[in-house]
């Protein structure tokens, strides 16, 4: 076991390696100045002089390796560099909004799960059933609903129609513990409804599947009861395909709560990265994409972990 | 089953070519210019000049949906399109090169869709700028790992079967190979993830544009008409309405096509191994009766059962008294497996028992018909009363439970014993059952044991509760021949330690045979063509089935093997008359002429044969 995390432990710190490696290749071998690109903005062709003190300022003008050796040198001591736009620290912008967006994709993975594990898990149980028919229906359509279609029209819902809860914005939890919580509430539940509806069909799919398995077949023949056989035999084996379906989606939440955040006004990480790609802020942008990827991979690693305490068979493989 | 998943992909079909057509259609159409601002009438809502009314600009909303539609799906569509053309290549190349090539083009792949799709998306527009082109580049640079990992998937293995490998055998080249075996064969699998990718891209495109980072105004796109409705949410939320209608609806459409195209290429995706769970209660009421006459321990009174209309088992009878060991001997397909489920009530959902009487004397004398027990009923005599073990130690053990919580859950399903005498008694059982080391076996996780001790774990499972019966379903075929032996020892030790053990040994191994039962039944399709007792019936067979199947036993010092002819017929095709007379070398113009039925032909033997007393 303890071999077998350390061994995680390695290839996540390799991958992390190569995606700051990937980064930076990203912005400095594809075609185009980038210092020339940000001045070039409206098509105007910009003043080689400003260009050229821009490429100074952004360290563009030293050799790539050694820009290379600097840029991995800065990143270990935490430094993402300072946004070209106000000179404010990435690193301490990142750290400010990062918990925000994590706090969005916790909430709305764990009512996601709280609706559609056990609502998969019936509907398996009850295959067939109008139960299962009306809820895999609902399931097929919210998972069709762009999530930005889904806030645009609860806000039109719950806040303009009904005034429930605000159209957006952020309340700090130490400020209003009751406003935090109702200004998270519409954010956070238009992610899990899709969320809800990939976890529902997953868990479904799966627990259909292990049911026809030979040992669950073995436990009704030893006389084990129903409860027990779903729990113990069938759930704990059919939540392996649906934990790794999870947290792909949760992965791609880190930067796919843009277009949340963008709806409700929600100051996370993700707005942060729309406005420094429309400002084309290159050290915001890497930075933000860099945390992101470090944080997918951490992701894994747990996924990778957890599985390790469910599946006895991955720890020896 | 096919022809069903094939009718329902017609309504998401016709819905998707609907949505194509009018996209198709649109410059075609009497629309009003989609950017044509008229600011005075702007937010006017729908009248008849402009069915769905006009936006912030005045602009009539109809006509944007519409050539909206056309954009999006364009941009959808193409990207998809040109992802899946890469991606195919990629991954058909480093499937079948495997290599350098998978190492290029597989792990680049991987890295990419290491990455969160929209972050990948916004750092493609960071550096190429907004507009439909980059769009498209985009969306191709996401969606064509995905292809290209379910094409090598696929790639791997369609190479791997014969008739491939046969191609690469007689000489043909690896483009032809590709191009005309491989593709065809993972051209099912890439049409699903096409019109998956057509929905993801669709959104995604959407989404961007939303954001105005996507199309760039004045076209029209949803995305972008969902943004500029936003603002004027208050005072005309209908304008929010038709785009979002319009977006969902068409993704809807696209992923119940999908989800239909699966249905179709996937034939097993309807296996359902739940329906025990909402089975109702048989209607009869629970028949039990005292016993009468010389007890049995089990009596099979005309067991049937159907798949469809399919007779699958048909008219079996057999006892079995205390003490008494009755092999079941058959080729694969004669329906001894399902006579060995129906007892536990375990048949598959497909199948159904449909006549017959399953009388079981339980422990308190009491006759009970199993066919009128309800699952509750079942499940009590289950494990406890009757055991059963099966073919495939391997597949019938939860690979994720130790072994002695296994067994020990067997023991509490039936006993109020706490947690830790249970795990004691497993761990005694483990030990009587021949597992070495039984305290720490009991610790293991089952594959961490070997096939025989998987197989032994299973049967000390089955017997924990001293069962009155054990049904054995060929506890030896998936075991090595050295481990066969051993537990078949085992077995036979477990009939001499407790006499009034009943076991129902299911074989196909006439060897076996020999060694175990007291009595045997032969079945050949589906019905018992011989019974007798054990010796009887091996030294002296009354049926040209049994006769065949002996001599196709290979015996020490024996000449040649004598193959029976044939194949055992299909359940769905059973020939008239006697099912075994196309193979049988006895075989008259009688013996098709009526189904022979099955004669007494001693005390206790009978035979389906009416030429029986030719045979010897």
């Amino acid at each position: 076991m303890l071999r077998y995390v350390v061994r995680r432990i390695c290839v996540a710190a390799g991958l992390v390696f190569v995606v700051a490696t990937l980064v930076f290749l990203a912005i400095h071998l594809i075609p185009g100045d980038p210092a020339e690109l940000l001045l070039s903005q409206g098509g105007v062709a910009p003043d080689p002089a400003t260009v050229a003190e821009l490429r100074e300022k952004l360290g563009l003008d030293a050799p790539l390796l050694d820009q290379y050796v600097n840029y991995l040198a800065a990143l270990l001591h935490g430094n993402l560099g300072s946004s070209l736009i106000d000179d404010h620290l990435v690193a301490a912008e990142i750290a400010l909004r990062l918990p925000r967006t994590l706090e969005l994709i916790i909430a709305a993975a764990v009512l996601a799960i709280l609706f559609g594990l056990p609502g998969g898990t019936l509907a398996a149980l009850h295959v067939g059933s109008p139960g299962d028919r009306l809820a895999s229906a609902a399931a097929g359509i919210s998972l069709s609903i762009p999530v930005f279609v889904v806030g645009t029209v609860a806000i039109l819902l719950f806040a303009q129609k009904l005034r429930w809860v605000p159209a957006g914005g952020y309340v700090p939890f130490e400020r209003d513990a009751l406003g935090h919580l109702l200004v998270l509430a519409m954010p956070a539940g238009s992610i899990a409804l899709g969320l809800a509806a990939i976890i529902f069909r997953m868990t479904r799919t799966s627990v259909l599947e292990v049911a026809t398995r030979d040992y669950v077949r073995a436990a009704r023949a030893r006389g084990i009861a129903p409860v027990r056989i779903v729990l113990n035999h069938v759930l704990r084996n059919a939540l392996l395909p649906v934990i790794t379906v999870l947290a792909l989606h949760l992965g791609s939440l880190l930067g796919g709560t843009v277009l949340v955040e963008y709806v409700f006004n929600w100051p996370g990480l993700s707005g942060y990265l729309v406005r420094a790609v429309e400002l084309r802020d290159y050290p915001e942008v890497t930075g933000i994409v860099l945390v992101i990827s470090i944080l997918f991979v951490l992701l894994n690693l747990a996924v990778d972990l957890t599985y390790a305490v469910l599946d006895p068979r991955v720890r020896h493989a | 089953m096919f022809a069903r998943a094939r009718r329902g992909l017609l309504v998401p079909g016709m819905e998707v070519g609907a949505i194509i057509a009018i996209a198709l259609a649109v410059p075609l159409l009497p629309l009003p210019d989609p950017t044509a601002m008229d600011v005075a009438a702007r937010l006017s809502p729908p009248s008849a000049l402009h069915l769905l009314g006009q936006d912030e600009y005045g602009r009539d909303v109809l006509s944007r949906i519409l050539w909206g539609a056309r954009t999006s799906l364009f941009v959808a569509s193409l990207a998809a399109a040109a992802a899946g053309l890469a991606g195919t290549l990629l991954g058909l190349l480093g499937g079948y090169f495997r290599g350098l090539v998978e190492l290029v083009t597989l792990r680049f792949a991987e890295i990419i869709l290491c990455f969160p799709p929209l972050l990948l998306a916004l750092l493609v527009v960071t550096l190429m700028g907004p507009g439909a082109a980059t769009l498209v580049v985009a969306l191709v640079f996401l969606y064509a790992p995905g292809f290209a990992r379910v094409c090598f998937a696929e790639t791997l293995a369609v190479r791997e079967l014969d008739f491939v490998t046969a191609q690469e055998a007689l000489g043909a080249r690896a483009n032809r190979i590709l191009g005309r075996t491989i593709l065809p064969n993972v051209a099912p699998t890439l049409l699903v993830q096409f019109s998956l990718t057509v929905a993801a891209a669709l959104v995604l495109e959407s989404g961007l544009s939303f954001l105005g980072l996507g199309v760039v105004p004045p076209a029209p796109s949803w995305g972008l008409m969902i943004r500029g409705a936003r603002s004027t949410m208050e005072q005309a939320p209908w304008l929010l309405l038709w785009p979002c209608l319009a977006l969902s609806g068409t993704v809807i459409a696209l992923n119940v096509l999908c989800d239909r195209l699966r249905d179709v290429f996937d034939p097993h995706a309807g296996r359902v191994g739940t329906g025990w769970l909402s089975k109702r209660a048989p209607a009869q009421a629970e028949a039990t009766a005292q016993a009468a006459g010389k007890p049995s321990l089990l009596r099979v009174d005309g067991l049937t059962i159907e798949y469809g209309a399919v007779r699958l088992v048909r008219d079996v009878s057999l006892r079995i008294a205390p003490g008494e060991t009755v092999a079941v001997v058959g080729e694969s397909g004669s329906g001894k497996t399902l006579t060995a489920l129906a007892l536990l009530g375990l048949l598959p959902s497909s199948v159904r028992l449909c006549a017959g009487r399953l009388v079981f004397t339980d422990r308190d004398g009491c006759m009970r018909d199993l066919t009128c027990l309800a699952e509750a009923g079942l499940r009590k005599l289950r494990g406890s009363e009757i055991g059963m073990v099966f073919q495939d130690p391997t597949a019938s053990l939860n690979p994720v439970h130790r072994v002695g919580n296994q067994v020990a859950e067997t023991i509490r399903a039936h006993n109020s014993l706490s947690r830790s005498a249970a795990a004691r008694r497993a761990i005694a059982l483990l030990r009587e059952v021949g597992l070495p080391d039984a305290q720490k076996r009991a610790r293991s996780f089952p594959h961490e044991l070997s096939g025989g001790q998987r197989q032994r774990a299973l049967i000390a499972a089955a017997i924990a509760n001293e069962p009155r019966l054990l049904i054995a379903d060929e506890p030896t075929t998936a075991l090595d021949v050295t481990i066969q032996a051993q537990i078949l020892d085992l077995l036979t030790a477990l009939k001499t330690r407790s006499r009034r053990l009943g076991m129902l040994f299911v074989t196909h191994n006439l060897a076996v045979v020999a060694e175990i039962a007291d009595r045997v039944c032969v079945m050949y399709a589906g019905e018992i063509v011989e019974e007798g007792p054990a010796r009887e019936v091996l030294y002296q067979p009354r049926h040209p089935y049994t006769a065949a199947l002996i001599a196709s036993v290979p015996e020490g010092g024996a000449g040649r093997l004598a193959a029976i002819p044939g194949v055992v017929p299909l359940p769905s095709a059973l020939p008239s008359g006697c099912a075994f007379a196309p193979r049988c070398r006895h075989a008259g113009p009688q013996c098709t002429a009526a189904a022979p039925p099955l004669a007494t032909i001693a005390t206790g033997r009978t035979s389906r044969c009416i030429k029986w007393r030719e045979i010897s």
